[in-house]
């Protein structure tokens, strides 16, 4: 008991003893000055009396200015305001007249020819168009071209010129636009010129090589940094520069070293880039690479510079501070550099690796200006898929596309609605509309009519609202964007589908989780056939898929108004004449937007048994195996798009409990495992 | 019982036995010291403290008492500015320097009044406005005393208001800096940020008022060109347009910078700029305007009608997102083309624009630190805010997710995938994990993290013979965050974390887990899922393994994921959660999924209908009881992790994946992944 009482004295006077030092190191903390030098300026002073400051300006002086009358800016200094005239291009939106070449043309011209007509604004009458596109006369030729007929003072034209030495123009430019190639910081008029990539001579046309990147990966593993050499080689360094002089030139051995010859593209992390360089070249191939490009103080404007946030896929760098930006660059977080790579290869991909897509970027830009408050936000052209494919006239807000809900924080709206594409039929698919119209996801029912006979007057009585739309013939109209669509999910079906409602919910809560992908129950696969030397197709069930069924698939319904104001209108006529095409070219267009493979779900085989013998050939309905002829799309669709985007997969989303041996009592989608 | 016995044990032995009498002495003695010291810290500090308590870390002055300057009449003039300067021709990087902060060093020069060689001084000292700039930067993180140190340069001669300024003998003054050495990285503040600043408490309550107008002009000076065409706006579309103007018929006494009027009518400014939703912006004698500020501030949208005028911070703030900028040549169709921005655009373009002014021009502090801050990004751009942070408002900005793996692609299957097998001491169980996953094909490098620093790991010939490459890693504590650290010998994107009691899993059944990966790179992809839930009862997370139809996790005792995951857990992960799992060794698995929902927004995926890890060896121990503080001790973590992250990141599914042709009535055969295995 004692040592208790020994032990609690001990206590306390350690603690009061604790509390009485405690107490007084604030104290001398305090008393202690904190400056040595008493008296010395330091910081800026907070004035004693600063109530008797006065304000910079007087109330009122602000307001009583004098006017200044406006100035109109002709000529050189150029705006957009100014010098082009936006009432040419009411109605209609931006039209696009291209000057026809004369005589025999190079092959790089006669690419941007045939992008500007492949794209969706271009007129072939000079009259109604309101940008006029001029093709800067070829540099090596040396030929003086005439001012061109509508030229007008060089209002409303942008003359286009894909190499960046001042082209010996025979014209004075007047108030025309200049989209020029790695232009000089010192001549660009940011908001009216466009700054294009200088592109290499053999820049492909359509589609054009992907990116080098495969994988999410920080560093390839081969050199932290590779140098831009004159030719447009690189030369690969290793981790230390220290004996590297930063003009992008060494001397000096540094260990190994290996040097690409011609175009061959860098395998580092970050790719060094002079800024006063020839060759300006290097920058597409870093982009190409996925190696981030560091520019030091460029002289030339970066491409699209006006809706490109270079920032996210490149660093700018002063070129003066060569240790500082070595040493940032070896430091920098994995994380910056994993989005810096990913960028570099998004925007490789969305605009720049084929001479369509820079002109269509182009125009694009122009469509903006035009657009004014309702052009692509930031976020459209600076996140995947790109401005190309997300048309601002969809909607202003980046929620309502498939593709930005993360960014956003949004999600997709929680109904869909089915849309029925009648065929040649003259029956109402009854037991299909009970099967959707069971759905507790459905929202209503479309059924797009387009028999010959008038549609039958008595629909059944369903839970939902059931609307006929009328009057198309043509196939490609079932992706009509109609405005009945009111949900951002849309159920395809053809009126042979066969569904069950179970089927049908569970797919729709599978797509919510993939709101840009197709989700969808039959699939096809394609495959490369050697013997033809082609694409082909095919419905046979196999261990992989690539495209599913329209017939019966969820997908969002901005792919309609891609379908149908973005696809060229080759492509859609060729679906129409070939009807099983309809589907290849929808799974094309997703594929080349989202470049993932569609999504398959459980589709009980008892449908396949029970559906009546196929109709027609080539004819809408669950359609098994492709026509011979329709073979033959596939590889028309591939020539149109410029490549394969079909990506297959080799897995099937089932429900968790999918076929488990335990109760079915226990299962939410029991009715999928019917035998 | 056992505590009280270690007390007293320890007790006595720290504190030393003394007899009592000695206690009190040295008890005595060590307060005297004590008093002394107290004392002699009053004595000595006390009147000082009292009166430097309350300027000890900044000096106070009168602004009376600032040093005068004389400039004689024919000192140096500067040269003009030159407009070709560009950032890499006229700035002086070097006096940056290296910095690992990557901030700008600015400093301010000492403030001094100017006389000429008559006495009269040259501007007034210092502007109220100017001095909150100064004393804004001069709290800042860039703000530097030494001038030797510092990269840019603010003179403390007030160039807020070039109507008020004398502007030779301002250019003599600002030539006789210390270091103008012409007016290299110097920053000059010129600006009318705002109108005056007596009107602004009246206009923060009522923000929500009904906006009456469509479109309101509001400036009073304009050039009657402009005028006109207002007026035929008005006139062409009525009540919705409204133009105002300077009041002609005020009574005495009320100040005409606050009213305005139109015709007859008299308004309220700036209030009435609350009852529009575009606030019209023309061309004055300056091309800034006073109004964008009053505008922004009242929530208005400002449609700027204005070429060639450059909006503020344009460099990084996205004007398209919170104004409508009009070329004036198209003045007479504004109302056309307002009326054609849907109204979910005009809801975003207001929060939009009262974002912008809340968070840059709200007060001349925010004004000051967004300047610096620009400069800061040009100087350091690899550090450089990105273009969300400066944009986005924080409401958006918290709902956001981006995925740090954003950029959809499918790796190519040659790479194959790296196994990470974490194991203590069962090194027979282990061989046999090491000889079953050397079956599948796509491995490509079988890495062991040996965690017992006791005991060595098995000599190399016993190991059992593989196809690939088998490492060895020892760690230097046993700790269940080793098996997700970024090893340098993991050269592949896959990674499969696999325990060494899973032998179960079949070749197949890994096979096709790579394969899936593949198809979702930036996903956690598993075989038994789990599902956390909410229990209402008890308010709190609870964790479930029963046969639900929905998962939001799955188990890492083997899981396939991408290895950049093994970096954020080790060195991104938030709050404790790291120390907490490797004290309470259990729970890798659901903070692992936690962190990788978290930074994706995306769920994770199941594969194949396997429930459960269980070896057969193992059943015995696994008793009910056992289970049952397994599953609160799990649901802690749940509850834990969600506190941590201050929100439940994880996304609840209904689906898992299969192959295509899995349980189809299909050949086995032809199947490519015949052997998926049970449950």
């Amino acid at each position: 008991m004692q040592s208790w009482r020994r032990k609690s004295l001990w206590l306390a006077l350690l603690a009061s003893w604790l509390l009485i030092l405690l107490g007084l190191f604030p104290l001398l903390r305090l008393a202690v000055p904190t400056s040595p030098r008493a008296g010395a300026p330091q910081g800026w002073p907070r004035w004693l009396d600063t109530e008797l400051l006065q304000s910079f300006a007087k109330p009122g002086e602000l307001l009583e200015d004098g006017p200044r009358p406006p100035q109109a800016l002709r000529g050189g200094s150029c705006n957009w305001g100014a010098c082009f005239d936006t009432s040419k291009c009411r109605g209609g939106g931006l039209k696009v007249f291209v000057y026809p070449a004369a005589g025999p043309v190079s092959e790089t011209r006669r690419r941007i020819l045939a992008s500007v007509e492949g794209s969706r604004y271009h007129t072939l009458s000079a009259a109604e168009a309101c940008l006029l596109l001029l093709l800067s006369p070829d540099t090596s030729t040396g030929e003086r071209d005439p001012v061109p007929p509508q030229w007008d003072g060089g209002r409303n034209h942008l003359v286009l010129s894909l190499h960046p030495a001042p082209c010996p123009r025979t014209f004075q430019l007047g108030q025309a636009m200049v989209a020029e190639a790695s232009p000089t910081v010192d001549t660009f008029r940011p908001g009216f010129d466009v700054a294009l990539p200088l592109l290499p001579e053999a820049h492909p046309l359509r589609g054009g090589a992907p990116g080098q990147l495969r994988q999410h990966s920080p560093r390839p593993g081969v050199a932290l940094l590779a140098l831009a050499e004159d030719g447009g080689r690189w030369h690969v360094a290793g981790t230390d520069f220290s004996a590297c002089p930063w003009d992008g030139r060494c001397e000096q051995d540094r260990g190994p070293k290996q040097t690409h010859p011609g175009a061959t593209l860098p395998n580092a992390t970050f790719c060094l880039i002079p800024g006063r360089g020839p060759d300006v070249l290097h920058f597409l191939q870093a982009l190409q690479a996925g190696c981030i490009p560091v520019l030091l103080s460029p002289r030339w404007e970066l491409p699209f510079s006006e809706v490109i946030d270079w920032t996210k896929a490149a660093i700018v760098a002063d070129e003066r501070l060569p240790l500082q930006v070595l040493t940032a660059l070896q430091e920098m977080p994995l994380t910056r550099v994993l989005a810096l790579r990913q960028q570099t290869q998004f925007l490789w991909d969305a605009y720049f690796s084929s001479v369509e897509k820079v002109i269509h970027t182009t125009l694009e830009i122009i469509q903006d200006r035009i657009f004014g408050p309702s052009a692509h936000p930031s976020l459209l052209w600076n996140s995947p898929p790109g401005a190309i494919l997300a048309l601002p006239t969809f909607s202003p807000s980046p929620s309502d596309f498939p593709f930005y809900h993360l960014q956003q924080g949004s999600r997709p709206l929680g109904r869909f609605s089915a849309l029925i594409w009648g065929g040649a039929l003259g029956q109402p698919p009854l037991k299909l509309i009970q099967a959707v119209a069971g759905s507790e996801h459905c929202a209503q029912i479309l059924v797009l009519w387009s028999s010959e006979k008038p549609p039958p007057t008595r629909w059944p009585k369903t839970a939902v609202p059931l609307t006929v739309i009328d009057g198309h013939r043509k196939v490609s109209d079932r992706f009509f964007p109609y405005s009945a669509i009111s949900t951002d999910a849309i159920l395809s079906l053809d009126a042979h589908s066969s569904l069950s409602t179970s089927e049908v919910d569970f797919a729709f809560v599978v797509w919510q989780s993939f709101p840009e992908r197709m989700v969808g129950f039959l699939t096809w696969s394609h495959f490369w056939d050697e013997a033809r030397g082609g694409w082909g197709y095919t419905a046979k069930r196999t261990n992989e898929f690539s495209m599913v069924l329209t017939s019966a698939a969820f997908y969002h319904r901005y792919y309609h108004t891609l379908f149908t104001h973005a696809l060229p209108k080759a492509l859609r006529t060729l679906a129409d004449e070939a009807p099983t095409c309809v589907d290849v070219l929808m799974n094309f267009l997703v594929a080349s937007v989202t470049k993932l493979p569609p999504i398959k779900v459980p589709y009980g085989m008892w449908h396949q048994e029970a559906r009546p013998p196929p109709l027609e050939p080539g004819g809408p309905g669950l359609r098994q195996e492709p026509q011979p002829a329709a073979q033959n799309c596939i590889n028309q669709m591939a020539a149109g798009f410029g490549h394969m985007p079909l990506v297959s997969s080799r897995l099937r989303l089932d429900p968790v409990l999918f076929k488990d041996p335990v109760s079915v009592l226990r299962k939410k989608y029991r009715s999928l495992e019917k035998p | 019982m056992c505590a009280s016995v270690k007390y007293n044990i320890r007790g006595p032995a720290l504190i030393p036995r003394m007899k009592t009498k000695h206690r009190i002495y040295y008890i005595t003695l060590f307060s005297i010291v004590l008093l002394g010291l107290i004392a002699t810290g009053m004595f000595q500090f006390w009147p000082h403290s009292i009166e430097s308590s309350s300027d000890w870390s900044v000096q106070k002055r009168s602004i009376r008492d600032v040093p005068v300057v004389r400039l004689p009449a024919d000192s140096p003039v500067p040269e003009r500015g030159d407009l070709s300067c560009r950032m890499h021709t006229c700035f002086d990087v070097y006096r940056c320097g290296f910095n690992p902060k990557n901030k700008i060093k600015v400093y301010i020069y000492s403030l001094k009044k100017y006389v000429d060689d008559a006495g009269v001084p040259v501007s007034s000292t210092i502007s109220q406005e100017y001095n909150e700039l100064l004393t804004a930067v001069a709290d800042s993180d860039y703000y530097t005393e030494d001038i030797a140190r510092a990269c840019l340069f603010i003179p403390s001669i007030d160039l807020l208001n070039q109507n008020a300024l004398r502007v030779k003998e301002t250019a003599q003054a600002l030539a006789q800096l210390s270091r103008w050495d012409r007016g290299t990285n110097h920053l000059l503040f010129n600006m009318l940020p705002g109108g005056p600043p007596d009107y602004n408490t009246a206009l923060d309550v009522p923000r929500d008022r009904p906006r009456r107008y469509f479109l309101l002009s509001s400036q009073m000076a304009l050039h009657p060109e402009y005028r006109e065409e207002l007026a035929a706006l008005q006139a062409r579309h009525g009540e919705a347009v409204l133009v105002l103007d300077k009041c002609t018929n005020l009574s005495e006494g009320i100040p005409a910078a606050r009213k305005r009027c139109h015709k007859h009518q008299v308004f309220d400014y700036p209030q009435v700029l609350q009852e529009a939703t575009f606030c019209v912006v023309l061309r004055g004698a300056r091309l800034g305007q006073a109004v964008l500020s009053d505008v922004l501030r009242a929530g208005c949208i400002p449609v700027i009608i204005a070429d060639s005028y450059i909006l503020p911070f344009s460099e990084v703030l996205d004007w398209k997102r919170a104004s409508v900028a009009v070329p004036e040549e198209k003045m007479s169709d504004v109302h056309s083309i307002l009326q054609s921005i849907p109204q979910r655009q005009i809801e975003e373009m207001q929060r939009q624009a009262r974002w912008f002014w809340e968070a840059y021009f709200q007060s001349i502090k925010a004004i000051a630190l967004a300047t610096l801050q620009i400069i800061n990004d040009r100087i350091y751009p690899y550090a450089a805010i990105s273009y969300e942070d400066w944009n986005d408002p924080p409401s958006v900005k918290w709902g956001s997710v981006s995925n740090p793996l954003f950029l959809p692609l499918i790796p190519p299957q040659s790479q194959g995938f790296t196994a990470i097998v974490l194991t203590y001491d069962r090194v027979e169980s282990l061989f046999r994990v090491i000889t079953e996953v050397s079956k599948v094909p796509s491995l490509s490098k079988l890495l062991v993290v040996w965690n017992n620093q006791n005991k060595n790991p098995p000599e190399d010939s016993l190991w059992p013979k593989i196809r690939v490459p088998l490492k060895v890693v020892r760690t230097a504590e046993n700790k269940l965050s080793n098996r997700f650290f970024p090893y340098d010998e993991i050269e592949t994107e896959a990674v499969l974390a696999i325990d060494d009691d899973i032998i179960m899993l079949t070749s197949d059944e890994l096979q096709f887990g790579y394969e899936v990966w593949r198809e979702f790179p930036d996903r956690l992809v598993g075989y038994p899922g789990r599902l956390h839930l909410w229990d209402h009862e008890m308010s709190k997370w609870k964790y479930e393994s029963e046969w639900t139809n929905e998962v939001s996790m799955v188990l890492t005792g083997a899981a396939f994921y991408h290895k950049y995951f093994n970096y954020l857990y080790t060195y991104k992960m938030p709050g404790d959660i790291k120390n907490w799992v490797d004290a309470h060794m259990n729970c890798e698995d659901i903070a692992m999924n936690f962190l990788v929902a978290n930074v994706t927004g995306k769920a994770v995926i199941k594969v194949t209908p396997r429930k459960k890890f269980k070896c057969p060896e193992c059943t015995a121990i696994d008793g009910l009881s056992l289970d049952q503080t397994h599953m609160v001790e799990r649901s802690e973590c749940i509850n834990k992790f969600a506190s941590v992250f201050g929100t439940m990141p994880l996304k609840v599914v209904e689906h898992r994946a299969d192959p295509v042709l899995y349980k189809d009535d299909f050949p086995e055969k032809l199947k490519s992944f015949p052997n998926i295995g049970s449950l």
